[in-house]
């Protein structure tokens, strides 16, 4: 299968602040794409690339198999702009269905509920929508048309987590469908639970591509085990992946990096009363993983 | 009518309806001036001579033969004022194409539907030549009901080759802010840019029957294909018109071309 996005060399100077350099790197299809970066990566720069609304000063893209600038292909294309402008005295619900007879239709009862499903009241004027309304609007319209590909650049801004989580159900559902979504943000968290890979950019180059189950096993995680009688250290010492162990009476406690597997075997010869397992943080991870520092090393050999 | 069209007139809305009733009362009241000038000839002529100095008669477009009704209507209607605020409204509205939605940020979701960005500014250039439209016909229609209620006493078929050069004269300056607009972005610039031909147009074209230099000047500017021909006496003036329309077309070409190329809210 062809690759949903494909770039090579891409790149775009703003005169001579640059905005992207070399962006080389490709989102196959069905997966769900995280594109992370801090403030002024250029995250917003790849992804107005994509759409044709800017063009590269070197390199090219190709989207769904054509090039950006060929507007057909933007029909099969959800987005949601980062900075989502919104105005006048239309209703939410106008413009949407406008947009939608643009799109060539969006099934009957779609954007309704959608709406519902939101909580978004598309009955208001656009300019008098709040910001997270604003943002439900974006939403709305990027998936009313059961898109191939879905586009959202910072799509959690504005929203209350409840919305949230309801938002991270509809790209769950898009990928279940066999969709493809490319998503930014500036956290892993928003986006890890449903990523299936991330890419860091950062002072307008990608800095790291990584598979996020890869990177879930790689994390260390700190676990506790509480058991009905004391426990001798040899069983639990040596384990593959244990480290900083600590045995104090009933309760064991250690980091463990990658798989789980030889600590809960051990673990279950002995009768277990409790255990705490903490969330990997993947973040922390990514953040020393892919250091200012440790990039240049690695640029560098 | 093509969805894009349709869409930007339903965002002009308020604003065409806003123009068209400021445009009209405003053509109506000069209209409806007429008994009074008509009754008083002598008086109205000498006012006019008097009033105004000599130059400034000549910028009004002379100011004779006021109390005739050719005279007034060329005078009230077609000459400074109307011509003026309706090119006003051009220019708004021709900036409502690109650079507003541009510099609102609006236009990046349009530009993102499955449209080419040369129909883009086409349909927009579509929906502005069609408001634009309903504002002159609406317009036609006062100085043509209002003035057979006065006794102006002028044909209708040289009041309508009047009213069709205000129409392709104002056509071509809310044309021309709207390929700036397409070519920069810049609402502000493309204002600027209208305006300052405008006025130096209408400026250059008062002029130009008394001084010689300006004469060649003269040919660059719309005012005088708008008014050489004199259409409330002589009727359609063809040629002239013809090149306000090629003027109107070659911006179009430029702003579809401009647009196409560049990066939009950069
Ligand atoms: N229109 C512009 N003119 C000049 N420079 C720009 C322009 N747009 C972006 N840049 C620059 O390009 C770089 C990348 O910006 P971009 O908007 O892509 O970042 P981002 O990753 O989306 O950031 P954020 O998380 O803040 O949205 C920044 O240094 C920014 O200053
Ligand atoms: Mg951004």
């Amino acid at each position: 299968m062809t690759a949903v996005v494909e770039t090579e060399g891409l790149t775009k100077f703003y005169g001579k602040r640059r905005g992207l350099e070399d962006l080389t790197f490709e989102i196959r299809p069905g997966e769900v794409f995280g594109y992370l970066g801090p403030n002024g990566a250029g995250k917003t720069t790849t992804i107005r690339l994509l759409l044709d609304v800017i063009r590269p000063t070197r390199g090219v893209a190709r989207v769904l198999g054509a090039e950006p600038r060929d507007a057909a292909v933007r029909g099969r294309i959800g987005y949601l702009p980062g900075e989502l402008a919104l105005e006048g005295r239309e209703k939410a619900s106008e413009y949407l269905r406008f947009l939608a007879g643009v799109r060539g239709g969006v099934a009957k009862g779609r954007i309704e509920a959608l709406g519902e499903r939101l909580e978004a009241d598309l009955s208001v004027k656009m300019g008098q929508l709040s910001k997270g309304n604003k943002q439900k609007v974006g939403l709305i319209q990027a998936f009313m048309h059961e898109p191939e590909f879905l586009i959202l650049d910072e799509p959690t801004s504005g929203l209350d987590p409840l919305v949230q989580q309801e938002f991270l159900a509809m790209v769950r559902e898009a990928r279940t469908a066999g969709r493809t979504v490319l998503m930014s943000s500036h956290v892993l968290a928003e986006v890890e639970h449903v990523s299936d890979r991330v890419g860091i950019v950062r002072g307008g180059r990608l800095v790291a591509v990584e598979d996020v189950a890869a990177l879930r096993e790689k994390a260390v995680r700190r676990v506790e085990f509480h058991f009905d009688a004391p426990v001798p250290e040899e069983a639990f010492r040596g384990l593959p992946g244990v480290r900083d162990l600590k045995v104090e009476g009933t309760s064991v406690s250690c980091t463990i990096d990658g798989r789980p597997d030889a600590l809960i075997k051990v673990a279950a010869r002995f009768t277990v009363v409790h255990m705490v397992s903490a969330e990997p943080d993947l973040e922390e991870i990514f953040l020393t993983y892919y250091s200012e520092d440790v990039h240049h090393a690695h640029v560098g050999a | 009518m093509p969805m894009l069209v349709r869409k930007s007139l339903r965002d002009y809305r308020r604003a065409l309806i806003g123009w068209t009733i400021g445009i009209c009362v405003f053509v109506g009241m000069y209209t409806s001036f007429f008994p009074q000038m008509h009754q008083n000839p002598d008086f109205y002529n000498q006012a006019a001579i008097a009033k105004y100095p000599d130059s400034l008669r000549k910028l009004m477009g002379g100011l004779e033969n006021i109390a005739s009704g050719t005279g007034f209507l060329q005078a009230v209607v077609y000459q400074l004022f109307v011509p003026m605020l309706f090119i006003m409204c051009a220019v708004i509205l021709g900036n409502k194409a690109i650079a507003a939605p541009e510099e609102s940020g609006t236009l990046e979701l349009t530009l993102t539907l499955p449209l080419d960005r040369k129909r883009l500014v086409v349909e927009r250039f579509a929906a502005l030549a069609l408001g634009l439209l309903g504002i002159a016909v609406a317009s036609l229609a006062v100085v043509t009901i209002l003035g057979s209620s006065v006794d102006l006493g002028v044909a209708f078929d040289r009041i309508l080759a009047a009213h069709t050069g205000l129409y392709l004269l104002v056509l071509f300056f809310g044309t021309l802010a709207l390929a700036v607009g397409a070519a920069t972005g810049r609402k502000a610039l493309a204002m600027s840019v209208a305006g300052v031909y405008a006025v130096a147009g209408y400026v250059v074209n008062a002029l130009a029957a008394d001084i010689e230099a300006m004469r060649w000047l003269n040919r660059l500017s719309p005012f005088y294909y708008y008014s050489e021909g004199n259409p409330l006496v002589n009727g359609f003036p063809t040629g002239d018109y013809l090149v306000l329309l090629a003027g109107t077309a070659v911006l179009v070409l430029t702003a579809v071309l401009a647009f196409d190329r560049r990066d939009v809210g950069v």
